[in-house]
């Protein structure tokens, strides 16, 4: 197993398409800190460093987890699909018999990628933030305080996001479904599903994947289509385990349905 | 990393393998069996189920019923398969912008197998300095020997390739066909598909004829090609001497001239020594027997050239009976019983003898282990013309 799953990661350094996904977080991970500092500034005077969880969801919060985090299951889609659109799950299946095996080792490997992503945006979080946190006056010791106990949720989000993102491709296979379910699930129709069931049914839906995502995080990062003050959140591990389920759900119906298939 | 010892030759048995896709009925109770040491040719028109038999063998379309084997495991049993079996299906499939060698470096992960056999497969295949090129640069000929280093990293003993002189120039034909001899003469099991008769006659030692899903014939080359209807032409200074001969062994021919004469059902396997026996004088002998083509498009004449649908199926020509698994050695099948040749040397094709319904099965030779790598020179130095095959 360990071999396979050697072998996809070497697959995901070896094509660019996750490097791409990683390059497009990474700006907007850039673009996210930039907005809260300008943001903050314009509030002149009385702009103070974040020092709270919920001002430092403020600062990165929208940038890094709104958009940045939403990439990652674009990833888990390329991990498997790139392979029918270039035909070499044929060898794959060579290499490794055993369907589940390939699966697992996929899963492995874009939980990896995933948090690799996570640790390459955190350190550019911190490599222009901080900098910019002290020439502020804003006090570095105490955000760092904040973000600890934040970081285990935040790496356990882009690696199950990366999952949900790989479920969706083996149910799919195909490669432009795949991003466009993914993006469009998460940046269009859920915000407005999760609207409209809060205002009309007064229901919060927070079992959608990023309000999952949210909960793990320990609210930092914000589902999306409310503010983050009203936010209904679950316990870590109650949305650690929804957002398992939205990966693994697809998975093996993907598992059953398509994946199975002859490869001809 | 953990190497696998060599691995050597074993069967290849297909019994009763079939595969319906819908209302198409792309493989029909497939039965044959492959042997070490050989290169087995798997010959039909388009859609008569090549591909479907040779991907149902190796784990990729699931059989509506039947078993396909290499040394009695199913392919997705086998523990480490590319130490196993090396396969060739499609010269496709590549992620464009992967290198080389890193698609290489991929498989040696995958199948446990050391990083130090990519360099030496590069250089088999004669793409050592493309290496670290991308494949989407590559042309046909160069990824159909990047599939086929790929097929080799594992050092199998079991080689399946699919029409995999697809996109090769006439000098990387050649080297493969050296190459795929060679392979066999060290014991290993070559099954090849292809629809280049003519290359594949000077390649093979059997033949698997498929169409419509069935097949329509199987055996030693050599053993086909005698039973089937041939011609001898013989030029003569004594053709009343060559003519009371004939008559005397029963064989019918036709007299063409002053000096010529054609006998005919019989090759040059039988005729050469009937005629040295009696001391006729040849000023000229020719074989006028059928070659692999036309013997192809005789069996599968009027078949079609599509998979059959339910209930338009042709019987299937039986020409000859399947291999029998308790006998099957590595050579031929009844009812052209030829006593099975050595195993051949690299790079030379075994004798095919003539059919002799007194000749036994012989129990196949003892193979040696197989050397890590086949010494076979790069495709751009062949090492010359390989023999050819007594047609």
């Amino acid at each position: 197993m360990i071999r396979v799953a050697r072998a996809e990661l070497l697959k995901l350094r070896t094509t660019p398409g996750p490097w791409v996904v990683l390059g497009v977080s990474l700006v907007l991970t850039a673009l996210g800190v930039l907005g809260a500092f300008v943001s903050g500034r314009a509030h002149g005077p009385a702009f103070r460093a974040p020092v709270t969880v919920d001002q430092l969801r403020d600062l990165v919060g929208s940038g890094y987890l709104g958009e940045a985090l939403l990439m990652t299951p674009i990833l888990g889609v390329l991990c498997i699909t790139a392979e029918y659109r270039h035909k070499v799950i044929t060898t794959t299946l060579l290499n490794t018999p055993r369907r589940e095996q390939v699966l697992v080792g996929k899963a492995v490997a874009s939980v990896i990628w995933g948090i690799f992503m996570c640790i390459a945006g955190l350190a550019l979080v911190a490599a222009m933030g901080l900098p910019w946190l002290s020439a502020e006056g804003g006090s570095v010791s105490a955000l760092l305080r904040q973000v600890g106990p934040v970081v285990p949720g935040l790496l356990a989000d882009f690696a199950l996001f990366a999952l949900f993102g790989l479920g969706i491709g083996i149910l799919l296979k195909n490669q432009v479904a795949g991003v466009l379910v993914t993006i469009g699930g998460t940046f269009i129709i859920e915000p407005i599903v999760y609207q409209l069931f809060r205002h009309l049914l007064q229901i919060d839906l927070d079992w959608l994947p990023s309000m999952a995502a949210a909960s793990v995080a320990g609210g930092l990062t914000r589902g999306n289509g409310h503010g983050s003050s009203q936010m209904v959140m679950l316990s870590w591990w109650t949305g650690a385990l929804v957002l398992l389920a939205w990966g693994l759900g697809p998975a093996v119906i993907g598992y059953f349905t398509t994946f199975r298939r002859d490869v001809t | 990393m953990a190497v696998a010892p060599p691995a050597t030759g074993v069967p290849i048995e297909v019994h009763g393998l079939t595969k319906h896709f819908g209302r198409v009925h792309a493989v029909q109770g497939l039965d044959f069996v492959v042997q070490p040491g050989r290169v087995t040719g798997f010959l039909g028109p388009n859609g008569a189920g090549k591909t479907t038999t040779l991907r149902m063998l190796l784990g990729l379309v699931n059989p509506t019923a039947g078993t396909a084997t290499i040394g009695g495991q199913r392919y997705r049993d086998i523990t480490l398969p590319l130490h196993q079996v090396g396969a060739v299906l499609e010269a496709t499939s590549f992620h464009p912008a992967r290198r080389a060698r890193s698609h290489l470096k991929m498989i040696a992960i995958a199948g446990g197998i050391d990083n130090s056999r990519i360099d030496q497969v590069l250089e088999l295949v004669g793409l050592s300095g493309d290496a670290k090129r991308k494949v989407g640069g590559f042309s046909m000929g160069m990824r159909q020997r990047l599939e086929l280093a790929g097929a080799l990293l594992g050092d199998p003993g079991v080689l399946i390739l699919d029409e995999p002189s697809n996109g090769l120039d006439p000098q990387g034909i050649a080297w493969l066909r050296e190459f795929l001899r060679h392979l066999a003469g060290q014991g290993r099991t070559v099954l090849v598909s292809s629809h280049l008769l003519a290359e594949m006659a000077q390649t093979i030692d059997d033949v698997i004829i498929v169409a419509q899903g069935q097949v329509r014939a199987l055996g030693t080359l050599a053993s086909l090609m005698s039973a089937t209807q041939s011609a001898m032409r013989v030029r003569t200074p004594e053709p009343d001497r060559l003519q009371a001969v004939l008559l005397s062994v029963g064989l019918t021919f036709q007299r063409e001239g002053h000096d010529i004469v054609t006998i005919g059902g019989v090759g040059p396997e039988q005729l050469g020594p009937l005629l040295a026996a009696h001391q006729v004088v040849v000023y000229e002998l020719t074989h006028q027997g059928i070659n692999l083509e036309s013997l192809f498009l005789s069996l599968t004449a009027g078949l079609g050239y599509e998979a059959s649908p339910v209930g338009r199926a042709n019987p299937p020509v039986q020409v000859w009976a399947p291999m029998p698994q308790d006998q099957a050695p590595p050579g031929p099948v009844a009812p052209g019983p030829v006593a099975p040749g050595p195993v051949a040397p690299p790079g030379r094709r075994p004798a095919h003898a003539a059919p002799d319904p007194t000749a036994t099965w012989a129990p196949p030779p003892t193979q040696p282990p197989i050397p890590p790598t086949p010494p076979v020179p790069p495709p751009e130095t062949p090492s010359g013309p390989p023999s050819g095959n007594p047609q």
